[in-house]
């Protein structure tokens, strides 16, 4: 084992999970499936009922009027007749009730139907789910089966790999024997050796996931919408993106930079009216958020005036940036500029010139976002 | 002699959690449907009262086709009501007759309810008196208990 540098345990299922323990979780699922089988004869008796109730909806109006029992409290009835056989008052819910023709009465039925036919599904699908996971346990307490915990170590060379993964296949075959000769001694250096390998890893992943961060979080930085974004920018800056991205940033602290967001705004604003406005309401959890975003982002010596002109700019690209029509819920509006906040904090503390993206790039945070709500 | 008093509160035990409580259960879900029942007949009381009261000959009212689907249906002539007289029996009344009949069947009702509930009372007394016999086995200070639900 030592020579092949790779220590590993096997543990027998049984001694983990002990029988009776294992019998007892099958008897609570069986439970379980008994428990979804009756709610699922309930549903089946309602799917019966809602469809003779729609044959016998199709069948009333082919006589003017029948000959019934008219039920005149619970216990007691009147022989009588039912008449207007095309017109019947159906329960919308909440006690609103809508006069109907018998066709639109089937129709309305056979939506109820449609909605109990994907309940009953479901509902099998469910039983089906747990039935084959107590069948899977059972079969697997019933084999015999074992765990195997193997380290993973950096570094191993192929052949070893593949030397490594036939010893695991043949671990199962010799039993749970092995694991027990393991020199726990040498077991437990490697142990230690290996978590010091793995926490200076750790830093140097640390790092190289920033650095990827940095890229994503830059892109919503509030200087990259606009410049993009504005055909008539006045500066003329959006033909050299990079640039003057740059130049935008050193120049922060001077006049010029405030003009030209006041500008940005002007512009936004006429820009984004067209898109925006249901998210304007919104404006104020935005401006909340994204001052912090702003704050770190800027070097310390940006005057605060300066700060919160940057942040009614960049408060309506953010409102510009996120207009897109399937990202209008307010929950998810200000989930996503919280997300933002923290990847710009980190990139503007490591890493302040990372090279600009092309205008597409500022919506992948949306997509990521977006991709996190499903 | 220890081992002989631990069967005994035991089987008691299992005398009032087995047997007792389920049958006092049971007597109290008889119970409620026989209230239930009274609550129909009272309906049924007044609605013939009314009908009488404001001399009704023909009634227009909506029939439940089940999933609270309704239909207009039309009574041509009320003076012939037929009333649930249990088993799955109809008997054809007048309205006088039915009342008669409702007087009746509320009375026997009501004395059945009585009998419900004195069932009742007796199987809580009896889980009480087990409860006492298990204290006095364990030889508990006869302190008075304190107030407990038992049911």
């Amino acid at each position: 084992m030592g020579g092949l540098g790779r220590k590993g345990t096997v543990t027998p299922l049984e001694s983990q999970f002990p029988p009776e323990e294992v019998h007892k979780a099958t008897k609570q699922f069986q439970d379980a499936i008994a428990e979804k089988n009756n709610e699922l004869h309930v549903l089946q008796r309602f799917v019966a009922d809602n469809n003779n109730l729609v044959n016998l909806v199709q069948k009333l109006p082919e006589q003017l009027s029948h000959d019934v029992m008219v039920p005149f409290g619970k216990a007691a009835f009147f022989p009588g007749r039912l008449i207007h056989t095309n017109e019947f008052m159906v329960l919308l819910g909440e006690g609103y009730y809508a006069d109907r023709t018998s066709k639109q009465t089937v129709d309305i039925l056979q939506r109820r139907g449609e909605s109990l036919n994907s309940q009953v599904d479901s509902l099998q699908a469910m039983i089906n789910n747990l039935s084959s996971f107590v069948n899977v346990t059972d079969s697997e307490v019933a084999g015999g089966l074992v765990e195997i915990r193997e380290e993973y170590l950096e570094g191993d060379s192929e052949e070893e790999e593949s030397e490594s993964d036939s010893a695991i296949e043949d671990v199962p075959s010799v039993g749970n024997d092995t694991s027990k000769e393991v020199d726990y001694a040498s077991f437990l250096a490697l142990m230690d050796e290996l978590e010091k390998k793995e926490a200076l890893a750790e830093k140097n992943g640390d790092d190289s996931d920033q650095s990827e961060k940095t890229t994503d979080g830059f892109d919503d930085s509030p200087y990259q919408r606009p410049v993009d974004n504005n055909p008539q920018n006045i500066e003329g800056s959006n033909e050299a993106i990079p640039l003057d991205q740059r130049s935008n940033r050193n120049v922060t602290s001077e006049f010029p930079k405030k003009h030209n967001h006041q500008e940005y705004i002007a512009d936004q604003l006429n820009f984004a009216n067209l898109a925006v406005q249901p998210q304007v309401k919104e404006g104020k959890t935005l401006a909340q958020n994204v001052k912090s975003i702003d704050r770190s982002a800027k070097p310390p010596i940006v005057p605060k005036e300066k700060i919160s002109q940057a942040t009614l700019a960049s408060k309506i690209e953010v409102q510009h940036q996120t207009s897109q029509p399937s990202f209008d819920s307010l929950k998810a509006f200000t989930g996503s500029i919280i997300e933002h906040g923290e990847n710009l904090e980190k990139a503007s503390r490591e890493q302040s010139s990372t090279s600009q993206v092309s205008g597409s790039q500022p919506l992948k945070p949306v997509s990521r976002f977006k991709m996190q709500r499903k | 002699m220890d081992n002989l008093c631990q069967q005994k509160i035991q089987k008691y035990e299992e005398f009032v959690d087995k047997r007792l409580k389920p049958d006092l259960l049971h007597a109290t879900a008889q119970r409620d449907t026989v209230f239930e029942q009274q609550k129909i007949f009272a309906d049924l009381r007044r609605n013939i009262e009314n009908l009488e009261k404001n001399s009704v000959t023909s009634l227009r009212t909506m029939v439940n086709l089940g999933s609270e689907v309704y239909v207009q249906a039309e009574v041509p002539n009320t003076q012939h009501i037929f009333v649930d007289i249990g088993m799955g029996f109809h008997v054809e009344f007048t309205w006088s007759e039915a009342l008669n009949y409702i007087e009746k069947r509320e009375e026997t009702i009501a004395r059945q309810i009585e009998e419900y509930t004195k069932l009742i009372a007796s199987i809580k007394a009896q889980i009480k008196l087990v409860c006492e016999g298990i204290r006095e086995l364990l030889e508990f200070p006869a302190e008075k208990p304190s107030p407990q639900r038992i049911f």
